[in-house]
């Protein structure tokens, strides 16, 4: 995604190894460069960078706000980089809604108009959006506020009713844009704590934006952290933190609460290693069932290492990791719990990769694919499946 | 540094305009005139205090019970001060104006709003249309529009255009971006965007801007006023120039009150019609406790309801009690239309509304309009205004005279004891001429306060009268304009203080002051302007009997002045009635200045009677009979015209076949006639006596003056003399008298008849040959071309004869009025000569429309000639 004069030329001479620096000397400003990214249906994709990191300007490809320069945007099977203006909007008014960091509540229309706003749109008759309204307002939690006005609500309650017009079209993807950003801390924490929520249930597709990275490594299935207009890691909470990219994504995990974001099953060890060695009550621990029994807790992988420390302290057994039948899988030692504390790079050995929690693959997925400039030749070639999408910036 | 001409360029293409786009402008003009007549003729019709009622209910709808209060006491103060016309005239036009502004300005607001390079190519566009001073395009307004209200909508639409167009680009980029993305995210088509999420929130600053334009419209109508857009503007105008404080206050105050009315209910207007400003009301009013009542407004349909009802009331009223209108009080103008303009001094004044009235009574339908002098003429030479009736000439309106005189005609002037001075008030008692002036100018702080730096007498004053009175280092005159001349003298005058203005009389200044002028002993103020009648190009031949009563109009001093007194004491708006006591007091007046065409001819007594009236072929015949006939027919005869030979007539006079001729030409010519029949003839009396039968030639034959001149260079004119019909006096007295006398009897005299030799005397003439022909006086043909009657110093050509009427013995019994007529009536040569030469003009069949022609400019000659009592 180039902006500025004679974008094509940028995109030209970025593909000959220019960097942004010198596009940007010539008043041309390359905002989002080589970004591919894959959403799945039902998942949180959480997108982290700071403010010119090009974050923004990728969403606003993704519901075609914004036009890439070179590559593609596919979702749900349709290319919508190539569709009429017309058609792109009517993807818009029915399967993607979006929510605004500043709420973007129009103040000429009361909580119900706004919550409505979608449905008007789309020219559903009155009564029937002004059901859907009410619903997703309940939904929200802001029952009984359909007759208020927005600049009559607080923060947290406006961007409420920001979620309930996103919800209330019954999108299939959400794009988010920073949209806690602007609420206070307390606030920010409920909000996310109810898109969570709200999630179980709703199973949407998330693309969220956010600068904050305790946000996404809270609300996040998947991070893609962006640098200058690239995407410098994608991977789960845990990739980010454990295994950054590099010194950048490192220096900006550095700030992160890992004790609330680390499991215990990104940083235990095999159990087998607990094997043989003496309980402080003398037994000896032979098989894994001893190891259960002895352990000062059985904890799930799951599990955030901020409880582990409380177990680990008051016995020299490791804490014991059981899968979901209880089998024991693996043991956090009280070293390794400190270790994995001091960022570095994860302790002595690499911890096992998490299994995978995701769902079986979908039989349709959201792929948001940036493929940057040097791939745009390739990205139509792609050999994604049906119902992938490959979107260039 | 070249010059550039860009003052020269701007002139040109005005011009190139004018004589180019006069459709287009005149579509404009059509189109506007026909929107502001609409609005006018809806907001005209009430009664005032309706309207004012309905102007309440929209404030108690907009603002509440106080605003309705407040609201309704203004308006019925407006009307209280006689100024409700003007206020209606006013908002009509501020009406069309906004509405046009404003379906221009909002969607090219919103234009530049959305696109970077429109806003940028309108701004220095809007800037240019709102910094250029409002007076420079008024006149070029006035030339593509002619006078009246139309340059002025234009000016204010210029003027008052930017702030709706920036306000209007300002509230939608304002807009915040977020919410406009978001309409988009939600797939939302740009143009529904665009009215349902950026005008909506725009609103707020849109109706700021309208709320501009209709303030800015407000400020305008005073300049408009002096294009002649009438209304307030037209007030201010007329008390501005004539330092009429009195006026001024409350065409002013109507001015505040509807601009406050205006400003208040355009700033309540978002309030109902925005989504936020409803909201902003809403929550103000939560907030407030108690005296709900005074904030309690009518739903819209409520006040719908009442301001339909009052419309209909007013209507019902209009319909009811519409009167039936004057009968129609004269019938030359036949409800034409002619409009009066003048620059608002008081003789402008004066002879204006004496016009208007005169006009009135004559069956026209004059319409006046005071106009700056700048306006005036440029409106007139465009056409606009038919006639104005105190241009000062040729020294004060010289600029505009130069500049225009190819399209105006000059009327004559109508008074001459006009005078140019410098005047100090009589308390400066040292001062009785320009040159006590001299050494005195710290006395005067060295000023002199001057009028308009381009009209006549500030010219004449710096370039001459300071020069020949040594004043020129000592006196700086400062340009300035009347008005402000007028204010600073009752400034002055008020505190006694010393000062010198340049004055000029008839001036209402002398009446209101006690001024002394300075004597000009040297003349450099030169001799006083006339104060001229101007129509415009083309006025004298579309009305010509009224071009006719206004080159004849002539005021003394003394009616001058008790006209002004009259118009004086009737007040402002009550101009006509001052004229109509003044003319009670001046009975006859108006027949002597209009002597009607035709409508108000009495009868004669012996109306109906036809006489049978001779005459021969010869101009002066024909002239007066013809002039005659219709004379006659005014009076209700119906003549019977027969023209004759000589001969003929005379003989059937003496048998009374013909009742008279008016073209006896005794005691010489038709002696014999005269000797043959007179028993059956009375010589009813002459009109004319300064005939003479004469040889005359073409004065570019210098040597021939006198009948032996003539003989001594017989051979130039191939020795022949160019006669008449044979048997007439003339010839046989050339024959048996002169020709004898002075030797002429080797000259062949040719005798092929009037009409022969007045032909040849024209081809002579043209091709410069000498050429000796028969003719007398009076005879158009002096008047035509250059000739010399040759002298008779034998006097072998006889007494002169007179031309006299001729009738029937029993004409006198038979027509005793029109006996009496001819017997007192008399014409002098110019009379005569105009009168031959209008008939000549109009070509033969057309006499009575050349008779008529002169009629009309002769006003009073019908009554002069033919008086009934």
């Amino acid at each position: 995604m180039v902006f500025g004069r004679r974008p094509k030329d940028a995109v030209r001479r970025l593909q000959e190894g220019a960097d942004r620096d010198e596009l940007r000397a010539e008043g041309t400003t390359a905002a989002v460069i080589d970004a591919s990214i894959e959403v799945d249906e039902g998942q949180i994709f959480v997108v982290m960078g700071l403010s010119g990191s090009g974050k923004s300007t990728l969403l606003r490809t993704l519901n075609g706000l914004l036009e890439p320069t070179a590559g593609t945007v596919r979702f749900d099977g349709e290319d919508l980089t190539s569709l009429s203006a017309k058609d792109l909007r009517k993807v818009r008014s029915e399967k993607i809604s979006m929510v605004f960091q500043h709420f973007a509540l129009f103040p000429h229309r009361s909580v119900l108009e706004n919550a409505a706003y979608g449905l008007e749109v789309q020219g559903v008759p009155r009564a029937e959006r002004e059901k859907r309204a009410y619903e997703a307002l309940e939904l929200t939690g802001l029952k009984g506020w359909e007759k208020s006005w927005p600049d009559e609500l607080s923060g947290g309650m406006q961007q409420r009713v920001g979620l309930a017009r996103a919800l209330a079209t019954d999108a299939d993807l959400l794009l988010m844009d920073e949209s806690f950003s602007a609420l206070d801390p307390l606030i920010r924490r409920d909000m996310q704590d109810q898109l969570l929520e709200l999630q179980k249930t709703l199973k949407k597709t998330i693309v969220f934006i956010t600068h904050d990275l305790n946000e996404a490594m809270r609300l996040g299935d998947k991070i893609a952290v962006m640098r200058d207009g690239r995407i410098v890691q994608i991977g789960s909470a845990e990739d980010i933190l454990v295994r950054p990219a590099n010194d950048y994504v490192a220096s900006f995990t550095q700030d992160v609460d890992r004790t609330r974001v680390l499991t215990a099953g990104a940083i235990m060890t095999c159990a087998d290693e607990v094997l043989g060695t003496t309980a402080p009550d003398g037994k000896k621990i032979a098989t894994l069932d001893d190891f259960l029994a002895a352990a000062p807790a059985v904890v799930g992988e799951d599990t955030p290492i901020v409880d582990l420390f409380t177990p680990c302290s008051v016995s020299t057994v490791p804490v014991a990791v059981a899968d979901k039948a209880g089998k024991a899988v693996g043991a956090v030692r009280a070293d390794r719990l400190l270790a994995a504390l001091g960022e570095d790079d994860g302790g002595p050995a690499a911890p096992a990769p998490r299994p995978a929690t995701d769902p079986a693959p979908a039989d349709r997925l959201t792929k948001a694919a940036a493929a940057d400039a040097k791939k745009d030749a390739e990205a139509p070639e792609d050999n994604d499946p049906e119902g992938k999408v490959s979107a260039g910036a | 540094m070249p010059r550039i001409q860009i003052g020269s360029w701007a002139s040109d293409a005005v011009d190139w305009l004018t004589n180019n786009a006069a459709w287009l402008f005149d579509f404009v003009t059509h189109v506007l005139n026909g929107f502001y007549t609409g609005i006018h003729a809806v907001l005209a019709g009430p009664e005032p205090l309706i309207l004012a009622g309905i102007f309440a209910i929209i404030a108690w709808w907009l603002r509440g019970l106080p605003a309705a209060v407040l609201t309704f006491l203004g308006f019925a103060l407006i009307d209280s001060i006689e100024q409700w016309d003007e206020t209606i005239s006013s908002l009509s036009l501020v009406l069309v104006a906004c509405i046009i502004t404003i379906v221009v300005a909002v969607p090219l607001g919103i234009w530049a709003a959305r696109s970077r390079a429109v806003g940028g190519a309108l701004r220095p566009v809007l800037d240019l249309m709102q910094t250029m001073p409002a007076m420079v395009y008024l006149i070029p307004g006035i030339l593509f529009f002619g006078l009246g209200v139309v340059p002025g909508i234009v000016s204010t639409i210029v003027f008052s255009m930017p702030p709706a167009v920036r306000m209007t680009e300002l509230g939608i980029r304002q807009v915040d971006e977020e919410l406009v993305e978001a309409a988009e995210a939600f797939g939302t088509h740009p143009r529904r965007t665009l009215f349902r999420v950026q005008l909506p929130l725009a609103l707020p600053t849109i109706m700021a801007g309208v709320n501009q334009v209709i303030m800015l419209a407000l400020s305008m109508v005073v300049i408009a006023g002096t294009a002649g857009g009438g209304g307030l503007g037209g007030s201010v105008y007329q008390s501005l120039s004539s330092v009429d404080v009195k006026l001024g206050a409350e065409a002013g105050l109507s001015v505040v009150i509807l601009a406050v009315y205006l400003d208040r209910m355009t700033g309540a207007l978002n309030q109902r019609v925005s989504p936020l400003g409803r909201r902003a009301l809403a929550k103000a009013q939560a907030a407030l406790g108690g005296m709900k009542f005074l904030r309690w407004k009518p739903a819209t349909s409520l006040a719908t309801v009442g301001v339909v009802v009052l419309a209909l009331v007013a209507g019902g009223m209009g319909y009811f009690g519409k009167d039936s209108g004057g009968a129609a009080a004269g019938n030359d103008g036949h409800g034409r239309s002619i409009s009066l303009g003048y620059v608002n001094w008081d003789e402008g004044r004066a002879t204006t509304f004496l016009w208007k009235e005169i006009l009135e009574q004559r069956g026209f339908k004059p319409k006046v309009q005071a106009l700056e002098a700048g306006p005036l003429f440029a409106g007139q030479a465009r056409g606009d205004i038919d006639v104005q009736s105190n241009a000062w000439l040729p020294t004060t309106h010289e600029a505009y005279w130069k500049q225009y005189k190819d399209k105006l005609e000059d009327l004559g002037a109508w008074y001459d004891k006009t005078s140019l001075e410098i005047a100090v008030p009589s308390y400066m008692k040292d001062f009785k001429s320009l040159e006590d002036l001299k050494g005195k100018g710290s006395t005067f702080g060295g000023k002199i306060i001057g009028i308009e730096p381009g009209a006549g007498e500030m010219k004449i004053l710096k370039d001459k009268v300071l020069k020949e009175y040594g004043l020129s280092g000592e006196y700086k005159v400062q340009d300035s304009t009347t008005a402000s001349m007028l204010a600073e003298l009752q400034r002055a005058y008020a505190k006694k203080k010393p000062i010198a203005v340049p004055l000029w009389s008839p001036h209402w200044a002398y009446n209101k002051y006690d001024l002394t002028k300075l004597k000009d002993p040297k003349g450099a103020f030169g001799s006083g302007d006339s104060l001229h009648m101007l129509g415009r190009k083309g006025f004298s031949k579309d009305e010509p009997l009224v071009a006719g009563w206004m080159k004849n109009f002539h005021l003394d001093e003394d009616q001058l002045t008790s006209l002004e007194n009259e118009i004086q004491t009737a007040g402002i708006g009550h101009e006509q009635e001052g004229v109509r006591a003044w003319l009670k007091k001046n009975p006859g007046l108006v027949d002597k200045i209009a002597p009607s065409s035709h409508a108000d001819y009495a009868k004669g007594k012996d109306a109906g009677k036809a006489p049978d009236i001779g005459f021969p072929a010869w101009d002066e015949g024909i002239a007066t009979t013809y002039l005659w006939k219709n004379v006659l027919e005014k009076r209700g005869y119906k003549p019977k015209l027969h023209n004759l030979d000589v001969g003929p007539m005379w003989t059937g006079l003496s048998t009374g076949q013909i009742d008279v001729e008016t073209d006896g030409w005794l005691p010489v010519a038709q002696k014999q006639y005269w000797d043959k029949y007179k028993k059956d003839l009375v010589d009813v009396g002459p009109w004319y006596d300064k005939t003479s039968l004469e040889i005359a030639v073409p004065s570019y034959v210098k040597d021939v003056k006198t009948l032996d001149d003539l003989r001594k260079h017989k051979d130039e004119f191939g020795g022949k003399i160019i006669g008449i019909e044979p048997g007439t006096g003339e010839m046989k007295r050339l024959k048996s008298t002169v020709a004898p006398a002075y030797g002429l009897d080797g000259f062949q005299v040719t005798s092929a008849g009037t009409s022969g030799m007045l032909a040849e005397l024209q081809r002579a003439y043209g091709k410069k040959e000498p050429i000796a022909v028969v003719l007398w006086s009076p005879h158009w043909a002096y008047s035509k071309y250059d000739l010399t009657k040759l002298k008779d110093p034998k006097g072998t050509w006889g007494a002169e004869n007179h031309i006299t009427s001729i009738g029937n013995k029993s004409f006198p019994k038979e027509f005793p009025e029109f006996h009496g007529w001819l017997k007192n009536w008399k014409m002098t040569p110019d009379e005569l000569n105009s009168l031959e030469k209008d008939i000549q003009d109009a070509g033969k069949g057309n006499e009575d429309k050349g008779v008529q022609k002169w009629i009309d400019a002769h006003p009073g000659i019908v009554d002069k000639m033919a008086p009934v009592k």
